[in-house]
C-alpha cells in the first residue's frame, strides 16, 4: 500500500526548500549525560540513567529509583542572577536553552529576537511548585507564603525565562499535551516558521522529578515496582510491567533552511513531516496510526522509506504492545525489517520531555550512523516481535526516522526527520 | 496580501459560556450589555486569612445538567466547565454527529492552572493524612480539559492544550486559527477554562493585587483585580465548510499576533504589548485606522491598566481618543486562562451585533489611562474590526483580530 503522493500539498510546500525546516543544534540536559555529545555517546553505549532518587523522599514509596539528572550545575550554564528562586524544571529547560544556542551558534540579539521564538513541552512543569506554594499556604497561612515564588506556579514559566535569560521577543508558547507534549511543541514551532512568523525557535520539552509527579504515578500503577520487585525498564520485553520515572530537557533549534543557510549554520536534520491525530477511545491505536500516516503523507514517503523507528515504548504492557501493532499495521511486512528502539530503556519516562529527547537522539542516529538500542532486552513478548535493536547499538547509515509519541488520554503525535544537505 | 486568498477564510460559527454572569451565549451577552456584575463572597475555600474576600464565582453551574453523573468524578471543574461550554457551542453551531466528520474536528483549549484545584485536593488529604484515590491523579494532568473534550465528542483531529497563564484562550484561539489556514482541521473547537483556585488567591493576594469589593479598570482609585473562573468555547470553521453546511456565521478571524516581553515574569512592557498589537494588524493586514473596538486585557490592577493604556497610545496615537476600550474584567473578574477567550466571544458579538460591553465601576478617569473606556452603559455604535488583547505572566502576550463577516 503506497502512500506517497508526490503531488501533495506538503510535497508543494517542501518545493519552496528555503522554507525547509531543519534542525541546528541541539541541547540536552537527561539523566544519561548532559550536552548533545554525552547524550548521543550514552545512547550509542547503550548506558543507564537509573539511579537512586536523592532529590526527594521516597520512603513513603515502595519504589526508589528514577531517572535523575545527576552531575547538574545550572549556574554554570544560566549563572547565578535569580538562581535560588528558579525552580528545577526552570533550570533544566533555561540550560538546554543555553547549550542548544552554543551548539547552533546562535546569538540572540536586537537584529533577530523579533522573529524568534520559544515552544516548550511541559505538562506538569510547575507542579512541584504549585503543590508546595498550596502546602505553605494551607500550613502556615495564605498570608505568610513567599509571594516571589507565585510566577514559578504557572506552567508556562519555565518556558518564559528561556526567553527572559536569553532575550527572545517573537514569541513564547507553552504546550500542555502530556507524553506528547515536545513533539507537539516541535510541531508549534515548525508551522511557525512555515507560516513565515519565525526564521528561529527554540522548541523541546521539560520534565522534572519531583514527589508529587512520582506520587501520582506511583498512585496510578503506573511505576515498575510498586511491588517490591526490582524496578525493571525493559521495554518490548515479556517482564515489562511499569515505567521508571525520570526527568530531563531537551532544546533543538529550528530554524528555516534559508535562515540557516544565511548565517553559516551547520544543518542536522530536516523536519520533513508531521502529523497528530486523537483517540477517543483511549489507546486503541487508531489515532497513533493515523499520525504516522499524516506525517509520512506530508514527507512524501512510503512507509518502506523509513529507517528507523523511534518509539514512545516505555516497558508497560498497554503502550509497548499498541505500538508494535501499529507499525505492523501502517508497514505492513516492512514492519519486520525497519529497526524500532526505545531509548525510554536507558532514559526513563521523561513524559513530557520524551518526545524531544527521542527526536535528539533521532538526529545522532542520522548524523553519527547507529541505531540506539533498546536494553535490558532478554525475554521475548511473542507479541511484540520486532526488531528492538536489542542490547547493543547498531552502526547503520541511515537517512529517514519516524519519531512517536502517545498519551493515554488519546493524543499522538508523529515526526519524521531525514539527512539532508548541509 | 496574496497570502490571503490562498489559504481558507476562518469564521465562528457557534458560542458556550459558563460564567458567572450567565451559562450560555444569550445570558452571557445580555449581561455584558446590561453591566451586570459576576463578583460575589468566595464559597469554594476559606478566605478568612487572605486580605480579600470576593471574587467570581460562577455558582449557579450544575455540572450534573451537562455530563453524566458517572463521569463526573473524574473531572475536575475546570474539565466540567469546559465540556458544559463545549455542549452549549455545538448545539449553538448546529453541529450534530451526522454533521461533523469526526477525523477533522480539532481542539485547541487553553488554560493557566486547569488542574489546581485538583493538586489543592490533593494537599488537603495528604495533610488530613487521608488516602488519595486514583481519580484525582487521573485527572491532574494539565491537559485533561482539551483531551476530555475530544473524547466526549468523539473527536479525532489535533488536541493541543495551551498553558500560556492568562493570555491561554488567545494562543488557543489562534492555534485553532492556524489549523485552519494549514488545512489540517475543517472545524476546531476553541477556547479555554478556569477553575476558582485557593492558590491563586493567595498569590494575588500576596503580590497585593486583588481589589477588596469591586474590579474598575482604567479608574484612578483601581485596587486591583478580582480572582474569578468560568469557560469560553467557539467554533471556528473554514468558510468552505460553514457556507457548505449552511451554518451560520458570528464573525471572521483575520489574524493575530504573539509576542514576548523577554523582560519580567509578571509585569507587563509597554514596548511588548504594543509590539503584539502591531504585529496582529499586520498580519491581518488591517491599519490602525480599521480597528473600531478593542477589548482590553484590563485587569484592573495599577501596572496594567496604566501601561496597557501607554501602549495603546503608542500603537494608535491621536486615533486613540477614538477607539472605545473596554474592559470586561469589570463585570466577569479574571477568569484566568479563560478570560481571552470568554473577552474573544464579547468581541465577536461586538462585531455581530453593533454593541460594545461596557467598563463597570467608573468613576474617576485616570490621566494616566487616557482611554475612552466605555464607562458603565453598553454603546450601540458600528463595529466592523474588534482587536482582543491578552498579557500574561512571563511576559507572554498575544492580540486577535476580529471582523465582521462579509462575503
Amino acid at each position: 500500500m503506497t502512500l506517497a503522493r508526490k503531488d501533495t500539498p506538503g510535497r508543494a510546500r517542501a518545493e519552496e526548500a528555503g522554507r525547509d525546516i531543519v534542525v541546528t543544534g541541539i541541547g540536552v540536559i537527561s539523566p544519561l549525560g548532559i550536552g548533545r555529545e554525552a547524550f548521543w555517546k550514552g545512547l550509542e553505549e547503550g548506558r543507564s540513567g537509573f539511579k537512586e532518587i536523592s532529590i526527594f523522599d521516597t520512603s513513603e514509596f515502595s519504589v526508589h529509583v528514577g531517572g535523575e539528572v545527576s552531575d547538574f550545575d545550572p549556574e554554570s550554564y544560566i549563572g547565578k542572577k535569580d538562581l535560588r528562586i528558579l525552580d528545577r524544571s526552570t533550570k533544566l529547560v533555561t540550560s538546554a536553552a543555553r547549550l542548544a544556542t552554543d551548539d547552533a551558534g546562535l546569538d540572540i540579539s536586537d537584529d533577530n529576537t523579533h522573529y524568534t521564538g520559544v515552544s516548550v513541552g511541559t505538562t506538569f512543569g510547575s507542579l512541584h511548585s504549585i503543590a508546595q506554594f498550596d502546602l505553605t499556604g494551607l500550613r502556615e497561612g495564605p498570608r505568610f507564603v513567599n509571594p516571589s515564588l507565585f510566577p514559578n506556579t504557572v506552567i508556562n514559566s519555565p518556558a518564559s525565562q528561556v526567553s527572559i535569560r536569553f532575550g527572545i521577543k517573537g514569541f513564547n508558547t507553552t504546550v500542555s499535551t502530556g507524553f506528547c507534549a515536545s513533539l507537539d511543541a516541535v510541531i508549534y514551532a515548525a508551522d511557525f516558521i512555515r507560516l513565515k512568523r519565525a526564521e528561529a525557535v527554540l522548541a523541546g520539552g521539560v520534565e522534572e522529578l519531583c514527589e508529587e509527579t512520582f506520587r501520582g504515578f506511583h498512585t496510578l500503577g503506573f511505576l515498575s515496582g510498586a511491588d517490591g520487585s526490582p524496578p525493571l525498564c525493559c521495554p518490548f520485553d515479556a517482564r515489562r510491567n511499569g515505567i521508571i520515572l525520570s526527568e530531563g530537557a531537551a532544546i533543538l533549534i529550528l530554524e528555516s533552511r534559508a535562515h540557516a543557510l544565511r548565517r553559516g549554520a551547520t544543518v542536522l536534520a530536516r523536519i520533513s513531516g508531521y502529523g497528530n491525530s486523537f483517540d477517543p477511545a483511549g489507546s486503541t491505536g487508531r489515532g497513533l496510526c493515523k499520525a504516522i500516516e499524516l506525517a509520512l503523507g506530508e514527507a512524501s514517503l512510503d512507509p518502506g522509506e523509513i529507517d528507523y523507528i523511534s518509539a514512545s515504548a516505555n516497558s508497560t504492557q498497554k503502550l509497548d504492545r499498541m505500538e508494535t501493532e501499529v507499525l505492523k499495521k501502517v508497514f505492513g511486512r516492512d514492519a519486520y525489517t525497519i529497526p524500532v528502539s526505545s531509548i525510554k530503556s536507558m532514559v526513563g519516562e521523561t513524559f513530557s520531555a520524551s518526545g524531544a529527547l527521542s527526536l535528539s537522539a533521532a538526529v545522532g542516529a542520522l548524523n553519527n550512523g547507529f541505531l540506539p538500542p533498546t536494553v535490558n532486552y532478554s525475554e521475548r513478548d511473542p507479541g511484540c516481535d520486532l526488531d528492538y535493536v536489542p542490547n547493543e547499538a547498531r552502526q547503520k547509515e541511515i537517512r529517514k526516522a519516524l519519531v512517536i509519541s502517545s498519551d493515554p488520554y488519546g493524543s499522538n503525535t508523529a515526526v519524521v526527520i531525514e539527512k539532508t544537505r548541509r | 496580501m496574496q497570502r490571503r486568498h490562498m489559504k481558507s477564510r476562518v469564521v465562528i460559527t457557534g458560542i458556550g459560556v459558563v460564567s458567572s454572569i450567565g451559562i450560555g451565549k444569550d445570558a452571557f451577552w445580555n449581561s455584558l450589555l446590561e453591566g451586570k456584575s459576576g463578583i460575589s463572597p468566595v464559597e469554594s475555600f476559606d478566605t478568612s486569612g487572605h486580605f480579600t474576600h470576593m471574587g467570581g464565582e460562577v455558582k449557579l453551574f450544575r455540572p450534573e445538567e451537562f455530563i453524566p453523573k458517572e463521569r463526573l468524578k473524574l473531572m475536575n471543574r475546570a474539565t466540567q466547565m469546559a465540556l458544559a461550554a463545549t455542549g452549549l457551542a455545538m448545539e449553538d453551531s448546529a453541529l450534530t454527529p451526522d454533521v461533523l466528520s469526526g477525523a477533522r474536528t480539532a481542539v485547541s483549549h487553553g488554560t493557566t492552572l486547569g488542574t489546581v484545584t485538583t493538586a489543592e485536593k490533593v494537599n488537603d488529604l495528604l495533610l488530613a493524612g487521608e488516602e488519595i484515590g486514583y481519580e484525582l491523579f487521573y485527572q491532574m494532568p494539565t491537559h485533561a480539559a482539551s483531551s476530555m473534550i475530544s473524547r466526549e465528542f468523539g473527536f479525532t483531529g489535533p488536541c493541543f492544550m495551551f498553558s500560556t497563564a492568562c493570555a491561554a484562550g488567545n494562543y488557543a484561539i489562534a492555534y485553532a486559527y492556524d489549523l485552519l489556514r494549514l488545512g489540517r482541521a475543517d472545524v476546531v473547537i476553541a477556547g479555554a477554562s478556569d477553575p476558582m483556585s485557593r492558590l491563586e488567591y493567595t498569590g494575588f493576594n500576596q503580590f497585593k493585587a486583588v481589589a477588596p469589593e469591586i474590579c474598575q479598570p482604567f479608574d484612578k482609585d483601581r485596587k486591583g483585580m478580582m480572582l474569578a473562573e468560568g469557560a469560553g468555547i467557539l467554533v471556528l470553521e473554514s468558510l468552505e465548510n460553514a457556507e457548505r453546511r449552511g451554518a451560520d456565521i458570528y464573525a471572521e478571524i483575520l489574524g493575530y499576533g504573539l509576542s514576548c516581553d523577554a523582560r519580567h515574569m509578571t509585569t507587563p512592557s509597554v514596548e511588548g504589548i504594543a509590539e503584539c498589537m502591531r504585529k496582529a494588524l499586520r498580519e491581518a493586514g488591517i491599519t490602525i485606522e480599521d480597528v473600531d473596538y478593542i477589548s482590553a486585557h484590563g485587569t484592573g490592577t495599577r501596572a496594567n491598566d496604566k501601561n496597557e493604556s501607554a501602549a495603546i497610545k503608542a500603537v494608535f496615537g491621536r486615533l486613540t481618543e477614538n477607539i472605545p476600550v473596554s474592559s470586561i474584567k469589570s463585570m466577569l473578574g479574571h477568569t484566568m486562562g479563560a478570560a481571552s477567550a470568554l473577552e474573544a466571544i464579547a468581541c465577536t458579538l461586538a462585531v455581530k451585533h453593533d454593541i460594545i460591553p461596557p467598563t463597570i465601576n467608573f468613576e474617576t478617569p485616570d490621566p494616566e489611562c487616557d482611554i475612552d473606556c466605555v464607562p458603565n452603559r453598553a454603546r450601540k455604535q458600528a463595529v466592523n474590526i474588534a482587536l482582543n488583547n491578552s498579557y500574561a505572566f512571563g511576559g507572554n502576550n498575544a492580540s486577535l483580530v476580529l471582523k465582521k463577516f462579509t462575503e
